[in-house]
């Protein structure tokens, strides 16, 4: 366990919760339907490349981060904003992670889920700069919203999984019940209490 | 039948009925104004020309929300709120768009925004005038101030009894929102350890009931839709009341295109529902379909007579659009915050709002105390401030000890800042938008001075650690009001210079920013140009 709250599990409290949110929110816990759009290969890489900006590798969250970004890939809604020039999510991450995968063949002669942890994390770290020199036809800007892409889509579904929440603190859903106590040093009775406080 | 709900899944909706198809319409042969967009401006149009006993249709390309059951205690799936089709982006700082401009469904971006209401400054419609740059307005504040009144009545907005900035000092209608959050406590003693001065928020939420809708809970997720109704969105004022009065609401209907007839005037629009396409016709079109989506539509109702799109004899449609800046500072306590309670903006200062030629700019911000929820603070650090991994997972791991601040920063006007239409299209053919915006040297002075003066006041207040996530709030211009129909898109009153019974209605109409939240500034526009309409109706016009 980690974090300044061993002690809490926001799933407790889900009895509290409207029931619209806690069906949402309990679907994240699995199991998860089949991949709508990624394959196997490709959903393994994301996850592999989720420990890393996530920095976590706990199986059951790190499926449902994939199984989001995947039905995210499969659905029809749009992007909200993409800069022009930049191919459509679903091209560019399909591509992007194909272009992953030849670059570390090139240079460790292994796909980047099979490549050593050490050097996954260099590749993702020059993705972000737009600095990796093996990647035809991925000029900075590319390899820049490839990667800012990957990061959000992971992070915003990492950091909507409950046990997530558990550890960090966060009070989660509070309708119908809201919070009375809300100023510096007070807490309802179910929120989340550090260690001994 | 009778109608309970008027929020409800289907298409059409009309004083005791609700259709789930558009066979049943009850203005088919006609209206008297067909309103494009049922957010902020729209409602407001709605509600008001349906009670001067004018046949409305407000067509709406989202849904008909619930909030009982289509709104959720949860960020990412909310994230259906916002309007999520995809538009292009250009410029030196591309702008995030989705949750952080505009709402789709009726309501549009009144079901999640932050309920702040403000109303811009004297000098806001003045700057050309004052500070010799960007334009003036073709109205002033004296004429918006009746609108500004009654639209606070009207929704009963709350706030403190003394407001200390602008022309209106308060007080408010209703109560002020207390007691506040522990984010907001900071941010105040910072302010009054550093002679700013605060107050708590003017918020579209309710302090005590009100036409039967209960007062907040600090349920927390005013940017989720409000699910106990105690925030305002024109979803469950404006429009319900609207429908009692005798408009009709089309939901789940885009509309494709603007009409016109051989003498140029317009004749209503064509819309899509389910793959058909629809006719209303109406002797006024108002379009309030927000700063992205109103040009567009302006400009692919191209036709003969008007080939660079309608309204746009001037060039000026989609040009000058102005984002706020609104980087965010977030500083760690040495006890928990829990930036996730209450309402997300619960204090304020507009102390540095006006232009001060000692900071070297011009023009100014508002500083809004602002909570945050997991996913919008790892969002921000990640997507925005580029933070991942170890760093993102141990500043996350202290969630509860960040305390935050937003600045709300004056951007000027540029006609390079624009939206166009780009080459690739939607799934009804027609072109998206390409949306380019750069920020100019003055918003750049802005910004910087903004984010210093949040981290002073964190400091202050006992705060380390700074770490600041640059973004955007809101977006307001791209048809601009003028006098002159050669470098503007309609008149004072939201009609057209073009076309006079062609009215744009929303934000885009903003000639200046301001420093500050722009939604009450949007319906008080909104409530003006309805007195207008009204007044020519009655005119025969």
């Amino acid at each position: 366990m980690v974090g300044h709250y061993p002690d809490y599990n926001v799933m407790n409290l889900a009895d509290e919760w409207d029931s619209h949110t806690k069906e949402i929110v309990k679907r994240r816990l699995g199991p998860f339907p089949g991949k709508q759009y990624l394959n196997e290969h490709e959903a393994r890489t994301i996850w592999i490349i989720a420990t890393h900006l996530a920095y976590d590798n706990r199986e059951d969250i790190l499926d449902y981060v994939v199984h989001h970004i995947d039905s995210e890939l499969a659905s029809e809604v749009g992007e909200s904003q993409r800069k022009a020039g930049i191919p459509k999510g679903q091209d560019l991450i399909r591509s992007g992670l194909r272009a992953l995968d030849n670059l570390s063949l090139k240079v460790y002669q292994k796909d980047f889920a099979d490549a050593e942890t050490g050097r996954q994390f260099s590749m993702l770290e020059s993705l972000q700069k737009g600095e990796v020199m093996d990647m035809p036809g991925w000029p900075k800007p590319l390899q820049k919203e490839l990667f800012k892409k990957v990061l959000n889509t992971i992070v915003r579904a990492y950091y909507s999984h409950p046990q997530v929440w558990s550890e960090i603190g966060y009070g989660g859903p509070a309708y119908p019940r809201g919070y009375i106590r809300v100023e510096l040093g007070l807490t309802e009775p179910w929120e989340a209490k550090r260690n001994g406080k | 039948m009778e109608n309970k709900d008027f929020v409800q899944h289907n298409c059409d909706h009309y004083k005791g009925h609700r259709f789930n198809d558009l066979t049943h319409r009850k203005y088919a042969g006609g209206a008297d104004v067909c309103i494009v967009g049922a957010g902020a401006a729209g409602g407001v149009l709605a509600y008001e020309l349906s009670r001067a006993g004018l046949k409305v249709v407000v067509i709406e390309a989202g849904p008909f929300w619930n909030p009982q059951t289509d709104f959720a205690s949860d960020e990412l799936s909310m994230s259906k709120l916002a309007w999520q089709e995809t538009r292009l982006v250009a410029g030196s700082d591309p702008l995030h768009l989705g949750h952080n401009i505009t709402g789709r469904g009726v309501g549009g971006g009144t079901v999640h925004f932050t309920g702040v209401f403000f109303r811009f400054h004297e000098s806001d419609f003045k700057v050309r005038t004052l500070d010799g740059a960007a334009d003036d307005w073709p109205i002033t504040y004296q004429d918006l101030e009746p609108y500004y009144d009654k639209i606070e009545r009207d929704i009963a907005v709350s706030g403190p009894r003394h407001f200390p900035w602008g022309a209106f000092n308060g007080p408010y209608p209703y109560p002020v929102y207390e007691p506040i959050g522990a984010n907001s406590q900071l941010f105040r003693k910072g302010c009054e350890k550093l002679g700013i001065k605060s107050t708590v928020a003017p918020l579209a939420i309710l302090t005590a009931p009100f036409e039967g809708r209960p007062p907040c809970i600090n349920r927390g997720f005013c940017n989720q839709g409000c699910m106990p109704n105690a925030k305002f969105s024109t979803l469950i004022h404006h429009i319900p009341k609207a429908i009692q009065l005798g408009a009709e609401v089309l939901s789940d209907c885009t509309v494709t295109k603007i009409e016109v007839d051989r003498y140029g005037k317009v004749t209503g629009v064509l819309f899509n529902n389910q793959g058909q396409e629809y006719r209303q016709q109406a002797r006024v079109v108002v379009v309030s379909a927000f700063v992205v989506e109103t040009p567009r539509l302006l400009f692919n109702s191209a036709c003969p007579q008007y080939p660079d799109g309608l309204a746009n004899s001037s060039g000026m449609v989609g040009k000058c659009i102005m984002p706020h800046s609104s980087p965010d500072v977030y500083m760690m306590y040495p006890d928990e915050v829990r930036l996730y309670k209450g309402t997300p903006v619960q204090a304020v200062t507009q102390d540095f709002w006006e232009t001060d030629k000692d900071r070297g700019f011009i023009r100014g911000y508002s500083l809004n105390a602002h909570g945050a929820r997991p996913v919008a603070m790892a969002g921000g650090l990640a997507g925005k401030a580029g933070i991942w991994g170890k760093k993102l997972r141990d500043i996350m791991l202290d969630y509860n000890f960040y305390a935050r601040v937003t600045v709300v920063g004056e951007v000027l006007p540029n006609p390079a800042n624009s939206v166009t239409l780009s080459n690739e299209k939607d799934e009804y053919g027609l072109p998206r938008a390409l949306v380019t915006f750069s920020y100019g040297e003055n918003d750049n002075k802005i910004i910087a001075h903004g984010v210093s003066k949040c981290q002073e006041i964190l400091e202050a207040a006992g705060c380390i650690d700074p770490i600041i996530v640059d973004d955007t709030a809101h977006l307001m211009g791209g048809c601009r009001m003028g006098n002159d129909p050669k470098t503007s898109v309609v008149n004072s009153f939201c009609q057209s210079h073009d076309i006079s019974n062609l009215y744009i209605c929303d934000a885009s109409v903003f000639v200046t920013s301001g420093g500050g939240n722009p939604t009450e500034t949007v319906m008080a526009i909104a409530a003006r140009t309805s007195d207008y309409i009204i007044d020519q109706a009655s005119k025969g016009g």
